[in-house]
């Protein structure tokens, strides 16, 4: 699989994207997922060696037990591994970083210079950062489920998941399944889904990022055309692509994203609504897969959990990115609801 | 039939009493054992959060309970309560708190007086209980750190936004039925000719 993945990488750079094209758009979703991956251990591993000589850094640590400060490596050390050196309960629990108090950094997202350190869990003060991290990974892992839980014979484009908004009740991905053109999930299937779902939180995985240049992250999703076609317009900013690994899937994401897939806690993958697109797009049908999540430890009511899950199962209002002028959200019900 | 009511002779305590106190055995006898308890009453007076033994603790708990529950229903002119906080308080000075700054405090309170927390064990101590006795309202930070009523938090911002989602359903369902209603009673006053005029 592994050389099978590198040859094809390398008569795509060969070929300069234009030939490899449709030779790479045949490849199974699980080959792709295969290749991706091993993409992105490559580039990290080529990234790990041209750090060069070792630098060290002073991160402040701020938070119980007490302050203090640690000597860490320069692009090499991540807050996760500064919780390390504070106890378990540090790393088990903590979901994000905050960098001299202003800046939202990913667990496993290595520093680049002196800075102060707090930890941030689901239940600090103020967690709305963390809890819009939260669902941006519940997201990302929902399009991960999805790539596995259809057979081979079944295509998966993911296409993208809108910015998280917790308000709304339930988590999204827009998901192409070009050989299925109106399939409705029976509630069997969306059990097997959220099974799915409990599965990949249950390996206790941790969520890698890498930023990589913009040819990379062609190259790497040159067999997802949606993917693809964003992937200028999200690095004409930086030049970068944020990438995000769980177990062995890519995906890209802008983050920060929580620190491991096991402080995901009760899920329930809810619900999949067909999204029709306006007649000038090029996409002319979308599946959006919503569900609703919460972080491990908290214990929440059967009924409580039930009145989510029920929410969860209307379709969220959220733009949609094949069809964005048109007006989901009843016009008549909100105007009705303003004059009660 | 004829037997006075208790709780009118005895002031009713808001902790578990257990039917049989504990005898903190020491070679003292039962004197050490109310030596004890005063010592730790006059602690938990004077320090309002301590850490000491479970069995102790639970049973001083009671006692402090009710010395409190005393001197807010007679009061420092009460010569029987006096005495009994004058036994339990070893500390003259602590007679002054119990009476203007725990009496005000505890007035108006329905709940018990003090808390008390399972403390951890000590790894490779004895296999003894542990336990957090204070009283309530104490100036110290809390605790535990149970944080359910903070609205940011992720499950409350669900509950929330469903709440209010519950209610705009419900409230629309309301608009409907009064618009239907208005209608109705329009076409019926309509119909009879004779009704708008008069009321007009």
């Amino acid at each position: 699989m592994k050389q099978r993945a590198l040859s094809l990488s390398k008569t795509l750079l060969l070929s300069h994207n234009s030939k490899g094209l449709p030779a790479i758009r045949c490849i199974s979703t699980k080959e792709a997922i295969d290749r991706r991956h091993h993409l992105f251990d490559l580039e990290k591993k080529r990234q790990l060696e041209n750090i060069g000589r070792i630098e060290k850094i002073e991160v402040n640590y701020k938070g119980v037990p007490n302050d203090c400060t640690l000597i860490m490596n320069k692009d090499i050390s991540t807050p996760y591994d500064c919780a390390r050196h504070l106890g378990e309960w540090h790393t088990e629990s903590s979901a994000l970083a905050l960098l001299d108090g202003t800046v939202y950094w990913d667990m496993h997202r290595p520093l680049t210079e002196n800075c102060t350190l707090e930890l941030q869990r689901f239940n600090i003060a103020e967690p709305q950062q963390v809890n819009k991290a939260f669902w941006r990974t519940c997201s990302l892992v929902l399009g991960a489920c999805a790539t596995v839980a259809f057979k081979d014979s079944v295509p998966v484009h993911l296409h993208s998941f809108p910015g998280p908004d917790i308000r709304s009740g339930s988590f999204i991905y827009d998901i192409d399944l070009p050989t299925l053109p109106d399939w409705k999930p029976t509630p069997q299937e969306l059990h097997t889904l959220s099974a799915e779902y409990v599965q990949l939180c249950r390996k206790q995985l941790p969520i890698e990022r890498l930023d990589v240049s913009q040819e990379l992250a062609l190259e790497m999703f040159v067999d997802n055309q949606h993917k693809a076609k964003q992937i200028p317009s999200i690095a004409k900013a930086t030049g970068k692509v944020s990438l995000y690994k769980v177990d062995k899937f890519v995906d890209i994401s802008k983050g920060p994203l929580i620190s491991n897939t096991a402080q995901i806690g009760r899920v329930a993958v809810t619900s999949v609504h067909a999204l029709t697109g306006s007649p000038d797009s090029e996409v002319k049908k979308l599946y959006r897969f919503q569900g609703v999540a919460l972080p491990t430890g908290v214990i929440l009511n059967h009924f409580a959990f039930s009145i989510l899950t029920e929410r969860a199962k209307k379709l969220n209002s959220a733009r949609s990115p094949i069809n964005p002028f048109a007006d989901q959200s009843n016009p008549a019900h909100e105007s009705i609801a303003a004059r009660a | 039939m004829n037997q006075a009511d208790i709780s009118k002779i005895v002031s009713k305590l808001r902790i578990k009493v257990p039917p049989e106190h504990r005898r903190l055995r020491g070679p003292q006898g039962p004197e050490g054992r109310l030596n004890k308890l005063r010592k730790t009453v006059t602690g938990l007076i004077k320090y309002e959060r301590i850490e000491l033994n479970y069995r102790r603790g639970d049973e001083a708990r009671q006692y402090a309970e009710r010395l409190i529950s005393e001197a807010i229903s007679h009061g420092d002119c009460h010569k029987p309560t006096m005495e009994i906080a004058d036994y339990w308080l070893l500390e003259k000075q602590l007679v002054h708190k119990l009476f203007k700054v725990l009496v005000p405090r505890y007035e108006n309170y329905n709940t018990a007086f003090t808390k008390m927390y399972k403390a951890p064990q000590t790894y490779y101590g004895r296999n003894i209980d542990k336990a957090v006795l204070e009283l309530r309202g104490n100036p110290y930070p809390s605790l535990t750190n149970k944080q359910s009523n903070n609205r940011l938090l992720l499950q409350n911002v669900l509950l929330d936004a469903a709440k209010y989602d519950y209610r705009q359903a419900k409230y629309a369902e309301m608009a409907d039925k009064m618009s239907k209603t208005e209608e109705l009673q329009t076409k019926l006053d309509n119909n009879p000719e004779s009704k708008p005029s008069e009321s007009s």
